[in-house]
């Protein structure tokens, strides 16, 4: 099964007569006279390019909408040049950007899609808040996800799991008890320039796609960018580097829109991100090999955690502090999460251990989305029992 | 892992890089088992000398299901002492396997894999394996057997202490008819380094004919750096005599 047809069914029947592609882009074309109108009638109605006219021509100076499937991008890119028409790229990453609004749209007393905040190449930074509940500033769970764009089974896991809480809540106990209780926010693409990126021109990018002044190396590693021990161990100070930590903490506007969120907030009782690949599933530090003061409850509830996710298919993960599980890392999410009072904050490193590694076969998103889902719930049951 | 001081806690290692295990595996024929799952690591570490690492793991047939015969097993048992010196590379490897296939199977299927090589169209011309979506066409699977092996050996050659090395994607291909049957290989992997979290792309050249050592020649990319000269990483490698098999 490919990546394109699960996403696919995931997402359902919106525009969907065609397989879908990651990559795909929304043209916005800028028709100033009947003379363009017709040309680009000629582009939109050739059989062949696949077009989709999302927003039509009405008048003239309004732009036209179409979606261009990524095999036909440089075929239309071409032709509008070679026309002289006008024309901006307008969304990119469409496919769970366009989930996210479905499953607001599908569950509007439980859902809704909050933007936080814009990256570095100006896409939306979308949220999905799961509440039930109305009063300020429930406690709060952050599910982060992607914020290495060439982990794709993050951002997989990611919209999966958006379905799942709604699917379920109502029907699973657990995860009704558990948003009784408190609110979910889920950030499944932290990293959408990388991410598009990804999908276009280089399959393993892993940083955002910041301009380094003075560098011809681009981005900057938004896991080496939050302010905890910036600049200390496990990072770079070299731009060319996978992890080049940036000029300054939350240099990233990444990084800094989930920041600004979570601190306006000031509720948050727990933070995930989700990763690939290793199978690992682990508490702070990674700044340094000092013990964290919760770290016995935190490493109980992990194993917890671990053991659950194992039951469904005997997937392993090893669990212990980042620092001596994996490698030290300074600056990243969880133990900034951790350093400014959330307690419960965890990392997972996904499937596999090193076969397929970044490259995850498709008819693995599921399973690996329905354990992790279990490891997930452990965590959230242990934290609606221990709010504090 | 990465050098401590003694007085902090000692650092636990990754289950052990499938590379590793991967070469593990290799005598003078090619591999059938690939790694599966890996149990547990017990180290220990003497600054003075290295570091030595006891693993154990479980191998798993690559044939898929549907072609395994009755009673054969599809896991195998592994255990295998590494020993590192001084953060230098190519550790020393001493392993034991349980339940592999016999020797004369082995050979049968190395020459099945050396006749579905020598049919393939040549030149190759292929482009990643697996596609950015992690999937290898059945008729394209011999080939990634064989990289992966080559892949392994380079691998193997450049891990120590604080290197370790996965095969990210294998992202082009040739084969070159030789004048003897030899399969003449080239072709170009991406390797991922754990700890720094590059991709490393490597140009190997490997030449293979069943039953005879594999010959691999190949040449490393250094992380390009604008500030610095660009350095290349190469060598040969020629595979050790591994005992207890």
């Amino acid at each position: 099964m490919r990546w394109t047809l699960f996403i696919g069914a995931l997402i359902g029947s919106s525009i969907c007569d065609r397989e879908k592609f990651f990559g795909d882009q929304v043209f916005r074309i800028n028709v100033r006279n009947g003379d363009e109108i017709s040309k680009l009638s000629q582009l939109v109605n050739s059989n062949n390019l696949k077009l989709d006219v999302w927003k039509s021509l009405s008048t003239f100076n309004r732009p036209v909408d179409v979606l261009v499937p990524s095999v036909s991008l440089q075929a239309v890119k071409s032709f509008l040049r070679s026309q002289g028409l006008e024309y901006a790229v307008a969304i990119e990453d469409l496919q769970i950007y366009h989930e996210m609004d479905n499953i607001a749209a599908d569950f509007p007393d439980l859902v809704r899609r909050v933007k936080i905040g814009h990256s570095f190449e100006n896409r939306p930074m979308y949220v999905l808040k799961f509440s039930t509940g109305e009063g300020a500033r429930r406690p709060a769970m952050w599910l982060n996800a992607g914020i290495h764009s060439r982990e794709w089974i993050s951002q997989a896991t990611a919209i999966w799991t958006a379905r799942k809480i709604v699917s379920d809540y109502q029907r699973d106990p657990a995860i009704t008890s558990i948003l009784e209780k408190m609110d979910i926010f889920l950030l499944p693409v932290a990293n959408p320039d990388g991410y598009v990126y990804t999908q276009t021109q280089n399959r393993l990018w892993r940083k955002t796609r910041s301009l380094n002044p003075g560098s011809s190396c681009v981005g900057a590693d938004p896991n080496r960018n939050w302010n905890a021990s910036f600049a200390g161990k496990g990072a770079s100070d070299n731009p060319c580097s996978e992890v080049y930590h940036g000029p300054h903490a939350n240099s990233e506007v990444e990084v800094k829109s989930v920041v600004d969120f979570i601190q306006k907030h000031g509720n948050f009782k727990c933070f995930v991100d989700l990763h690939s690949y290793s199978q690992l599933l682990m508490y702070p530090y990674g700044y340094s090999a000092k013990k964290a003061p919760d770290a016995k409850e935190l490493d109980k509830v992990a194993r917890r955690a671990a053991k659950a996710l194992a039951s469904v298919s005997g997937t392993e993960y090893q669990v212990g502090p980042t620092c001596t599980t994996v490698y030290p890392a300074s600056g990243s999410s969880i133990d900034w999460a951790y350093d400014n009072g959330i307690k419960f904050a965890f990392t997972f490193e996904l499937r596999d251990t090193g076969t397929y590694g970044f490259l995850l076969p498709a008819n693995q998103i599921i399973p690996t989305a329905e354990e992790t889902w279990l490891g997930l719930k452990t965590i959230m049951e242990h934290v609606r029992d221990n709010l504090y | 892992f990465s050098p401590f001081p003694l007085s902090s806690p000692l650092p636990r290692p990754l289950s052990q890089p499938p590379a590793l295990s991967a070469f593990i595996l290799h005598n003078s024929s090619l591999q059938h088992h690939s790694p599966h799952s890996n149990s547990a690591s017990v180290f220990q570490i003497n600054p003075k000398e290295g570091c030595k690492v006891d693993v154990v793991f479980s191998t798993e047939r690559y044939k898929p299901e549907s072609l395994l015969q009755e009673g054969e097993g599809r896991l195998g048992k592994c255990s295998a002492r590494v020993v590192f010196k001084n953060q230098k590379p190519r550790p020393a490897i001493n392993v034991t396997c349980t339940r592999l296939i016999e020797k004369k199977k082995r050979q049968q299927e190395d020459y099945l894999l050396y006749k579905q090589m020598k049919q393939l169209k040549n030149p190759l011309e292929i482009v990643s394996i697996p596609d950015n979506h992690g999937h290898i066409d059945p008729y394209l699977r011999p080939i990634w057997d064989l990289a992966f092996l080559g892949s392994s050996y380079v691998m193997w050659e450049m891990t120590t202490q604080v290197s370790h090395y996965y095969l990210a994607q294998l992202t082009s291909v040739r084969q070159w008819k030789t004048n003897d049957d030899t399969i003449d290989f080239d072709y170009t992997v991406l390797l991922h380094e754990l700890s720094t979290q590059e991709i490393i792309p490597c140009h190997i050249h490997l030449v293979w004919y069943p039953g005879k050592p594999l010959k691999v020649k190949y040449h490393c990319q250094e992380l390009q750096t604008p500030e610095e000269a660009s350095g290349t990483e190469e060598g040969s490698a020629v595979p050790t005599e591994l005992s207890n098999f």
